[in-house]
């Protein structure tokens, strides 16, 4: 295990240490917070944001940005339901799914690396697209559409007391380390969004590593929406809303750069903790949803702030 | 040098003087507008364009705080909050059940200019790039208008939906919006302020060089545009008598969209608000074709999307192939 | 490089009596400046007199100081330490509106003009003539503009284009005129004419001397030797950040000027060198990189080490990132017999033709990663093991290896690479670049700005390369070290190879002769 944890160990590590904190706070504020089944509960949430958050990090680790994360979630979970409604079984509907968000991905992709678009132009362009697509499929803003039943198993289901999807969310975390620490694809990516051009200069795949990166983004996002949609038990259009900020905000909790070139799935996997640690702790403090969004933009700010000044410390 | 090849290259200099490239969009716009009328010759009204324009004007208004963060190099993805957070005040604290208080609306307007402003101070001073800035704000002042107005509702006052709708001297005040938006662009971009925020988005460095204050004018470029979207929020409640608090985040696409169409650079430097009026324009006539012909709404929608994708990708196109040519 | 505006002939008049007095002050005082970045030392105690109504030459080679030396004294940078005054009372240079405050005007050697604005914004940026409600006059705009072409003597350039439209030599032209806007008392050109043929060369100096003539201090950077005898009055030598000599151009010869350019070098910091083979590994016919060098021909030669010399940005860049796969090229490349036709820097590195960069901090070193990973990244195909993944044995073994080769702290290679001194982190470029196990390599400018000690264990890296039969490629603005080091060398200028110096004829001298254009080679500076 100490081969797949991180070089970055202090930014990772105070992650982890920061969500330590403050699930204590929690704990303390509402003995409940800490029951089993409010652990389950916490898992099953923060493992949508740690999916929707997989591709975001491997794209900002690279240096850029996916925006288009909220709309392709809501196609994984609407377009699944379409098809198991007419008959399609779910597990091929999943993988075929998982492919189109992840053709998607490439085309994002395709137009950061090979025309140059800006990545916030480019994936809120094809965003809009998806959207689009999503209003002809007819389903309103809040039609309930029946979810898959495999997607509702994962999280329903626990083993040894953690929901399903906690494994299945384990098994990824250390497929992504795996991938980031020990392959040529993750050195590649790291020195693209450190420095495009020492990255080029040094024979880097440059373009093919940006361009996996979203494609990973929309597998993700996809597969993410599924598993939402199997939770919450319905498929809207705006489901995928909230994790826009959230996925980013995960990340630069987790101490990873926003500007690329640093940081880890394991940091983004603590962000998704905390996030979800913060949400459950609003209603404890009386105070509204609308609250979550206000953490989320603060949470982004502190922590790209605490960046830039560990950044200038470690400087020699 | 020769006399004769001097006044061949003087010759040749003055060709170079035909814009490259910015015929596309006026040329696109008169397209759809030609198209558009033919298929609907009722629209050519007073009152129909009038109209227009007033569904156009909201998306005018957050495009030109677009383009003001284009043109100095960087982005404002928080446009649709600051709208929301204006729209919301407006139906709620400027009317509803105590009455009208329109002597609040400054403070409302300062409202917008704040968030603006705050953007400003993150980017220019605390080093922070504009899309995590305004990402970051964007996030915030959603929460903030959901806070105070949880539901659509509210009621703003009668007297600024007849401002907004109304007529003046015969003519709908829609036009006289749209062209103070043009005006007010015009006095920017004739002011020293206006200069030295397109010096900026150019060079940067080079305008320091000039003596320019380039955090400072930063600073007020955000606040600028700020302002401009929070007055879009405004109206937008005054058009429409009501507050509706996630408004916002829809109306981002169509801002970046309208200033890529029109043409304005997205490295900053070059472009203006007429650009992006135009670049409104087109959507708005691919809306009205879209719904002339009875298409379903999620035409349009598409249409926008994929207009923003290919026009930002003809765009890029001479740059990247001339970069396969050069060093 | 022609295609400057048209110039009138007649001599420019300074119609505008100089506020500061007839120049009879003490002039421009510069003592004890200092400027470091890191632990460079880039001015190291400057001194520098130059009296009001003298033009005033400053000379050096490259990377001598002159310009930071400008950048200073125009505000843009400050100072670690020293005194700048000007006719006794001493000048606060905290930005470049200070400088012009006290009456510096300075032509920017990278330009001031912001490339998307008109030519009259441009022209008019740092003071823009206003109407009452605030806004700038349109018509005002480009009278004043028009007025000040005028009486620059620039004729034909519409004030209303666009900056970036015009020709570079336009540009420099329009930066001159920008800078005589209001009467300087100290009138800065830096490299003002590197870009101007014969008559648009006369027609700025023409200027640099009405304005001595009016009391002005006129300071001038210039590499064109005949230039600074041909008009300046008195000059002072930089090298390295110091002032060596100062006196009048009639004092000192062109191998006098040379000399003081160069002063004496450690010759017993160059390894041996050994003969090269006869083998052609890398043969280059009609190389050309469109707009910025060739086409030209040339020869690498197994074991031998080719240095590239001339002034800097003449298009040694353009050469080295062509054979380096970093930029479009044309032509005809051939290694060891086999015709390359290499698109980027991944490809190059494939056939085993590695760049070492120019800039280490900025394409170099991924500064926030550590050494190890650094050393590795151009190799990390080479270090897979089960399943693809990096052999973390094999990659901790190979780079403690090529870092040991270049002198590097094995045990340090965790460490993030900007810890590192920038002779270190040179380094550790090259040590990445060893790893590729090339057959030729590219070095661009390797040996800039970092210490003897660093510069050694470079040396002795490459004499031991050379020896198994790499070809090395060294682009340097050292000339005492492409002499040295190198068994043959091209100088290049104006985007062409001005000579290539072997044998005898290898020699300082003739290096910068070569380069500034005084002493024959292929052509004349083209107008």
């Amino acid at each position: 295990m100490t081969r797949l944890l991180p070089r970055r160990l202090p930014a990772t590590a105070v992650a982890f240490v920061v969500f330590g904190l403050l699930f204590a706070f929690a704990t303390i504020r509402s003995p409940d917070f800490a029951s089993a089944s409010h652990i389950r509960q916490l898992l099953v949430f923060a493992s949508f944001v740690g999916f929707a958050a997989l591709g975001q990090t491997l794209v900002i680790l690279g240096g850029g940005l996916d925006l288009s994360v909220p709309w392709v979630m809501a196609l994984g979970g609407i377009q699944l339901s379409i098809w198991t409604g007419d008959g399609m079984s779910s597990a091929l509907g999943v993988v075929l799914l998982v492919l189109v968000g992840a053709g998607i991905g490439t085309i994002s992709g395709l137009g950061v690396t090979a025309l140059r678009i800006p990545p916030i132009v480019m994936t809120i362009g094809m965003g809009g697209l998806v959207l689009g697509y999503l209003m002809r499929v007819g389903l309103g803003s809040s039609t309930a559409a029946s979810a898959p039943a495999a997607a509702e198993r994962l999280v329903n289901d626990t083993l040894l007391g953690l929901p399903l999807i906690a494994y299945v969310w384990l098994a990824f975390a250390l497929a992504a380390a795996w991938l980031l620490r020990r392959t040529g694809f993750g050195r590649a990516l790291y020195a693209t969004g450190a420095n495009e051009t020492v990255a080029r200069l040094a024979g880097s795949r440059v373009a093919a590593v940006r361009v996996a990166a979203y494609a990973a983004s929309g597998a993700a996002s996809a597969f993410a929406g599924i598993l939402l949609s199997g939770y919450v038990g319905q498929t809207y259009l705006n489901m995928g809303a909230p994790y826009l900020f959230s996925s980013i905000a995960a990340v630069a909790v987790g101490g990873a750069s926003v500007l690329g070139g640093s940081g880890s799935y394991w940091g983004t996997v603590a962000g998704a903790c905390t996030l979800t640690v913060l949400a459950a702790l609003l209603p404890t403090f009386n105070l509204d949803a609308a609250w979550l969004n206000i953490v989320y933009g603060l949470v982004i700010l502190l922590a790209v702030g605490v960046n830039r000044i560990a950044a200038r410390g470690v400087a020699a | 040098m020769s006399a004769l090849a001097a006044s061949v290259r003087d010759a040749g200099v003055s060709l170079k003087r035909l814009p490259r490239g910015e015929w596309g969009t006026p040329l696109l716009l008169a397209t759809l507008i030609v198209v558009d009328v033919s298929i609907q010759p009722a629209l050519l009204d007073v009152t129909q364009i009038g109209l227009l324009i007033q569904t156009a004007l909201v998306a005018v208004l957050l495009a030109t705080a677009q383009t003001l963060a284009v043109l100095t190099r960087g982005v404002d993805l928080s446009v649709g909050s600051v709208l929301v957070v204006t729209d919301v005040l407006t139906a709620t604290k400027l009317g509803g059940l105590e009455g009208d208080r329109l002597a609040l609306l400054p403070l409302v307007l300062a409202a917008g200019a704040a968030i603006g402003l705050l953007n400003g101070a993150l980017i220019a001073y605390g080093g922070l790039e504009p899309f995590v800035a305004t990402l970051a704000t964007w996030a915030i002042f959603d929460g903030v208008a959901l806070l105070v107005l949880p539901t659509d509702g509210g009621a703003p006052p009668q007297q600024l939906t007849n401002l907004a709708i109304g007529e003046t001297a015969g003519i709908p005040n829609s036009y006289i919006g749209l062209a103070l938006v043009l005006l007010a662009w015009l006095a920017l971009r004739r002011s020293p302020l206006g200069v030295r925020a397109l010096a900026i988005g150019s060079d940067a460095e080079r305008a320091f060089l000039n003596g320019i204050n380039v955090r400072r004018t930063k600073l007020i470029v955000y606040a600028l545009g700020g302002f401009v979207a929070g007055i879009a929020g405004v109206y937008l409640a005054a058009s429409t008598s009501t507050g509706v608090p996630t408004a916002g985040d829809g109306l981002l696409l169509p801002s970046l969209a309208a200033v890529v169409i029109g043409g304005t650079s997205l490295a900053g430097g070059r472009g203006g608000v007429g650009l992006s009026v135009m670049g409104v324009f087109v959507l708005v006539f691919i809306g009205d074709l879209v719904a002339a012909l009875q298409l379903p709404s999620w035409v349009a929608t598409v249409a926008s999307a994929a207009m923003l994708l290919i026009v930002v990708s003809l765009r890029s196109l001479p740059q990247v192939l001339a970069r396969k040519e050069t060093a | 490089m022609s295609g400057g505006a048209r110039t009138t002939q007649a001599q420019p008049i300074v119609d505008r009596p100089s506020p500061f007095g007839a120049g009879d002050g003490d002039g421009l005082r510069v003592a004890g400046l200092d400027k470091s970045y890191g632990p460079v030392a880039v001015l190291a105690g400057v001194e520098l007199h130059a009296r009001p109504g003298e033009i005033h030459a400053v000379l050096g080679e490259n990377g001598a100081g002159k310009s930071t030396l400008m950048k200073v004294l125009s505000g843009v940078i400050g100072a670690d330490a020293g005194h700048v005054s000007l006719d006794g009372a001493p000048l606060a240079l905290g930005s470049p509106d200070a400088a012009r405050a006290h009456g510096i005007r300075t032509v920017f050697q990278e330009l001031s003009l912001v490339p998307d604005l008109s030519v009259a914004e441009s022209l008019l940026l740092e003071r823009l003539p206003t109407r009452p409600p605030g806004l700038i006059g349109r018509r005002r705009l480009l009278r004043d503009a028009a007025a000040l072409l005028e009486r620059a003597g620039i004729a034909g350039v519409d004030p209303r284009r666009r900056v970036r439209e015009l020709s570079l030599a336009t540009r420099q032209q329009l930066e001159l005129a920008k800078a005589l806007r209001t009467p300087p008392r100290v009138l800065i050109l830096d490299e003002a004419t590197s870009a101007l043929g014969p008559a648009e060369s006369e027609w700025a100096l023409a200027h640099a001397r009405a304005q001595a003539r009016a009391g002005a201090v006129v300071l001038m950077i210039s590499h064109r030797i005949a230039e600074v005898r041909g008009h300046a009055d008195r000059l002072t030598i930089l090298r390295s950040g110091r002032s060596v000599a100062t006196g009048q151009p009639g004092d000192f010869d062109d191998d006098g000027l040379i000399e003081a350019m160069l002063g004496r070098r450690v010759e017993r910091l160059y390894p041996e060198r050994r003969p090269a083979g006869a083998q052609v590994v890398l043969r280059a016919r009609g190389l050309h990189v469109h707009g910025a060098f060739g086409p030209e021909d040339l020869e690498l030669h197994a074991g031998e080490i080719l240095g590239v010399g001339g002034l800097e940005g003449q298009g040694q860049r353009a050469l080295m990132l062509a054979l380096a796969g970093a930029v479009p090229w044309h032509g005809q490349l051939e290694l060891d017999g086999r015709p390359l036709h290499h698109r980027s820097p991944r490809a190059a590195i494939a056939h085993g033709i590695v760049l070492v960069p120019e800039d280490r901090q900025a394409e170099g070193l991924l500064l926030s990663h550590s050494i190890r990973s650094n050393i590795a990244l151009s190799s990390v195909a080479r270090l897979r093991g089960r399943l693809g993944a990096i052999d973390r044995g094999r990659e901790a073994e190979a780079t403690a290896r090529e870092a040991r080769g270049v002198g590097l702290d094995a045990a340090r290679l965790g460490e993030p690479a900007r810890n590192l001194s920038g002779g270190n982190q040179q380094k550790v470029v090259l040590a990445r670049a060893l790893m590729t196990q090339p057959r030729v390599l590219l070095l661009y400018d390797c040996t800039r700005g970092i210490d003897v000690g660093s510069k050694a264990d470079i040396m002795a890296a490459l004499a031991e390369l050379t020896a198994r039969g790499v070809a090395v490629v060294h682009y340097s603005s050292d000339a005492a070290e492409l002499v040295h080091l190198c068994h043959r060398v091209l100088v290049v200028r104006g985007g062409r190879i001005a000579g290539v110096l072997a044998g005898e004829r290898l020699a300082e001298e003739e290096l910068l002769h070569l380069a500034v254009g005084t002493r024959g080679g292929r052509e004349e500076a083209a107008a």
